[in-house]
């Protein structure tokens, strides 16, 4: 394989990482919740996906429309019932890391029972073709899914730079008390955020059902993933997580064409640890604030 | 009527004991104001509550007459409320203008925030020199008058600002004074928390004495400066006259 | 859990003095409960030894009783092992499954290879996780709060993949031991004891942590480190150490069980329920306490097992995990033991503190 092809494919791939992890980052930004859950998340996105390829032949990337809302609602459902009651308390992101960890495990559990253990994988007519730029072959499932990504993320991005809530939103990830001084409502702000956060992982849910096969436990894999990735790009920034996710994706190919597909999640943990050792803080991410 | 009138408030932080332990005063409006008292006492957790940061266990906060307990924050602000706390409220990845700009957050209107922030610059001419720099690079006075000038933006009826000279070297901590002293000026009632009793007195009208959570006294402010009692009981080490070498 | 007197380091600087390192607040009256702490720890020591005894007469189904012991000694084992780094230090790992693995590995090993009964290579295993604790705290304590979490689990993936993918020991098919050479009926017998060692020894290690100057330091850590770095503790190792020490007992726990299973592979060891279990019941239990993990492993055991018999072993059971797992951190996080101590009222028996 030749170096811009697996430029290019890791630069698709790349995008649909840096969708999860925005979600992912957002969430830790605003409201210092580290989501174990989030992984556990896209996967329902994938399934109500599945069952609605499976019974109405509904295109995936269609779903979205369907998808994404429905994950915002209950976004902003869980933070409210959840959320509010651990605010105060001492090692308050510990706490949100526990309790993701128990709703990650209540909807595996769940997932589990409905659709069983069976691997499930959503195939519309695109996940068979590809497309041929030069002597770069392009598979359509990764080019629609990295286009919808590509899509979402100027669209995240936007919505943050020009819309009254994005900037609200942005003011509370730099300085929670300081946006609450200036008049932003961060109860609320909190909740929209997490929607949207939410709305992110529905995305990337239905995405993703077409792009690799999926069963209730393979979202302990992405969520490591995405984790370590956010670690990596610095918490709580967009930024980071964005650049940290191509460059991810983009060694993964490259490691994956020379040695291989296991090794590529093996090297990726390798640099995690060694740039640990050498910049906790990750590439991006400013000194923790707890 | 009083602008803000506050009655047996009892106030204290999550589960543990009450900092505020019945406070009763009345703000008028167009007058100055600052909180003095000894360590402890629940200065800055009584500016807290009327800010609707925290919430009253007890008692009523009345702003122009209405009941205002357990409002939140940015309530209290769209009511003309405007708290300034003492840690850095600043946005630190932000430039000084945007930092402005937030203040006018709840402002709808672009031309009028547009409007508010020239005025900022005029009452502070240092922040418009360094309007593109990022705020989180700026000196301690400065990142204090960026504090300051930001309640401008909403045009408050009230500011509250607990301890303004904290950190600062004596000559900005005056600068910082002589800027409070110009809000009075342009209207604005004003309340400092000061733990430099000296400092805060002499650039506000009246004083509270706070101790133990409730009010032990207040007056005009030259007379709690002027008066021995006061001096040794609430404000005895700030005050202790420098022995001469 | 009263300060000692002696409060001074080395350089003659207090350490620790002004912190309130009480994480559970201590009950006064302490002296009236030693004798029945006592007692009650002298029943409890008799009980566990002299159970596969006692239980001959008592219950049907023999094995199946000793496994269900066997199974609670090794979350005892497991869950006061990890609140040494995760209750005292308040550093949430949640890849400890790695010395569970290492421990049942080398165990495995020394047993296909060499012949080396792992009962007898317990704490060589439980050594070798703790070695692996050392230096895998060295790299992921250099990180804080969520990114440390992170970290943890990026090394449990880490050891996943490549002992998913190395031959030498089986790969992802896994390792076949040698059978036991014992009538079935008293097969799990040598289990249960093996075990139980290691129980005691976790809950012994994690009662001597508690009452030392170390414990001290580690919940000073967990209170706010920075002023614990003020007070001259060195942060640094006190962690590591803490996250090495909370290996040992876990890798034998792992000699012990990879051994009962007589096939090992990875994914046994690495699943992430393990280290969700291991959490839950510190937190269930009482977090920073040693009679927490022993309550919270006792309870959960107890719940699977009710509703295994309920519901089939079902995927219903990671739900009840989780949703235990929720409801404890929402409205009793500080565990069983934790709340009745801040009510006052924590029997005598279970204030190991």
């Amino acid at each position: 394989m030749n170096w811009v092809q697996i430029l290019v494919l890791g630069l698709l791939l790349g995008s649909v990482y840096a969708m999860m992890a925005s979600g992912l980052t957002l969430l830790f930004g605003v409201m210092r919740v580290v989501n174990l859950a989030h992984a556990a998340f896209i996967l329902i996105a994938s399934y109500i996906t599945y069952q609605l390829f499976e019974n109405l032949t509904l295109d995936p990337i269609i779903s979205l429309v369907i998808t994404m809302p429905l994950m915002f609602g209950l976004g902003v459902v869980i933070y409210l019932l959840l959320f509010p009651r651990i605010e105060g308390s001492p090692r308050y992101v510990e706490m949100t890391v526990l309790l993701t960890f128990g709703l990650a495990l209540v909807v595996e559990g769940l997932l589990t029972f409905v659709f069983t253990g069976t691997f499930r994988s959503v195939r519309p007519d695109y996940v068979s073709t590809s497309i041929h730029v030069g002597n770069i072959f392009i598979p359509s499932n990764q080019l629609y899914a990295s286009a919808v990504s590509f899509v979402l993320l100027i669209g995240l991005w936007a919505m943050l730079r020009f819309t009254k809530t994005g900037t609200a939103i942005r003011a509370t990830m730099q300085n929670r008390g300081a946006a609450q001084i200036v008049g932003v409502n961060v109860k609320r702000i909190s909740a929209i955020a997490f929607g949207t956060g939410m709305a992110l992982a529905g995305a990337a849910g239905s995405l993703l059902s077409f792009l690799f096969p999926f069963f209730p436990g393979k979202h302990w894999q992405w969520i490591a993933l995405l984790l370590s990735l956010i670690v990596l790009g610095g918490m709580g920034s967009i930024k980071g997580a964005v650049i940290g996710a191509l460059l991810l994706a983009i060694a993964s190919a490259v490691v994956t064409d020379t040695f291989g597909p296991t090794w590529s999640p093996i090297t990726f943990y390798l640099t995690l640890f060694l740039i640990l050792l050498v910049r906790p803080q990750g590439l991006f991410g400013a000194k923790l604030r707890l | 009527m009083a602008l803000l009138e506050i009655e047996d408030v009892v106030a204290g932080y999550g589960p543990g004991p009450d900092i505020l332990t019945g406070v009763t005063l009345s703000i008028e409006e167009g007058t100055s104001y600052c909180i003095v008292g000894p360590n402890g006492a629940g200065k800055s957790t009584l500016l807290r509550t009327i800010a609707g940061i925290l919430k009253p266990r007890a008692g009523e906060v009345r702003l122009d007459g209405t009941i205002v307990n357990g409002s939140r924050p940015d309530q209290m602000l769209a009511a003309g409320v405007c708290f300034v706390p003492q840690d850095a409220s600043l946005f630190p990845t932000m430039t000084v203008r945007e930092n402005l700009v937030m203040g006018g957050y709840l402002l709808g209107d672009r031309a009028l925030k547009r409007q508010r922030l020239e005025m900022v610059f005029e009452t502070f001419p240092a922040l418009a020199e360094r309007k593109s720099q990022n705020a989180g690079t700026l000196s301690g006075g400065e990142q204090q008058m960026v504090t300051l000038g930001r309640s401008l933006m909403v045009e408050p009826k009230m500011v509250m600002i607990d301890e303004p000279s904290l950190g600062l070297a004596p000559m900005i901590a005056d600068q910082i004074f002589e800027k409070i002293r110009g809000f009075r000026e342009l209207g604005i009632t004003v309340v400092l928390v000061e733990q430099n009793a000296v400092k805060g007195l002499e650039s506000v009208d009246w004083g509270f004495v706070l101790d133990l959570g409730s009010k032990e006294f207040e007056g005009p402010a030259d007379g709690i400066l002027a008066d021995p009692r006061i001096r040794e009981l609430y404000l005895g080490k700030q005050l202790a006259p420098r022995e001469p070498r | 859990m009263t300060h000692e007197t002696e409060k001074l380091d080395t350089t003659g600087i207090p350490v620790v003095d002004q912190l309130d390192v009480d994480v559970v607040p201590s009950r006064p009256g302490r002296a009236e409960g030693v004798l029945s702490r006592r007692v009650a720890l002298g029943l409890v020591l008799a009980l566990i030894l002299l159970f596969p005894v006692i239980a001959i007469p008592v219950f049907s189904s023999y094995a199946y009783v000793l496994q269900v012991g066997m199974l609670t000694l090794m979350w005892i084992s497991m869950s006061s092992s990890w609140n040494i780094i995760g209750g005292f230090a308040g550093y949430i790992s949640l890849g400890h499954g790695v010395f569970y693995a290492i421990g049942g590995y080398s165990a495995g090993l020394a047993l296909a290879h060499w012949g080396i009964s792992p009962f007898l290579f317990l704490p060589v295993a439980g050594l070798a996780a703790m070695a692996v604790g050392l230096l895998a705290g060295l790299i992921t304590l250099r990180t804080r709060g969520p990114a440390f979490i992170v970290a943890t689990i990026a090394m449990l993936f880490l050891f996943l993949l490549w002992f998913d993918n190395w031959e030498f020991i089986g790969a992802s098919s896994g390792l076949d031991l040698p059978l036991v050479d014992i009538p079935v009926r008293w097969l799990k017998v040598p289990f249960y004891y093996a075990m139980s060692l290691s129980a005691i020894g976790a809950v012994y290690l994690s009662y001597r942590v508690a009452h030392s100057k170390f414990g001290l330091g580690l919940r000073a850590i967990s209170e706010d480190e920075t002023k614990a770095e003020v007070a001259g503790i060195n942060t640094r190792w006190y962690k590591v150490i803490a996250f090495s020490l909370s290996a040992f007992f876990i890798g034998t726990a792992g000699a012990v069980y990879g051994y009962s299973l007589t096939h090992l592979r990875p994914l046994t060891f690495f699943a992430i329920a393990v280290a969700a279990r291991m959490v839950l019941m510190s937190i269930i239990g009482g977090r920073g306490t040693v009679a927490g993990p022993v309550v919270g492993a006792i309870l959960i055991v107890g719940v699977n097992e009710f509703s295994v018999r309920q519901f089939g072993q079902t995927e219903l059971n990671i739900v009840v995990t989780g949703a235990i797992l929720v409801a404890a951190l929402l409205f009793f996080p500080q565990g069983i033991v934790g709340s009745l101590r801040k009510s006052g009222r924590l029997p005598a028996f279970l204030d190991w503190d």
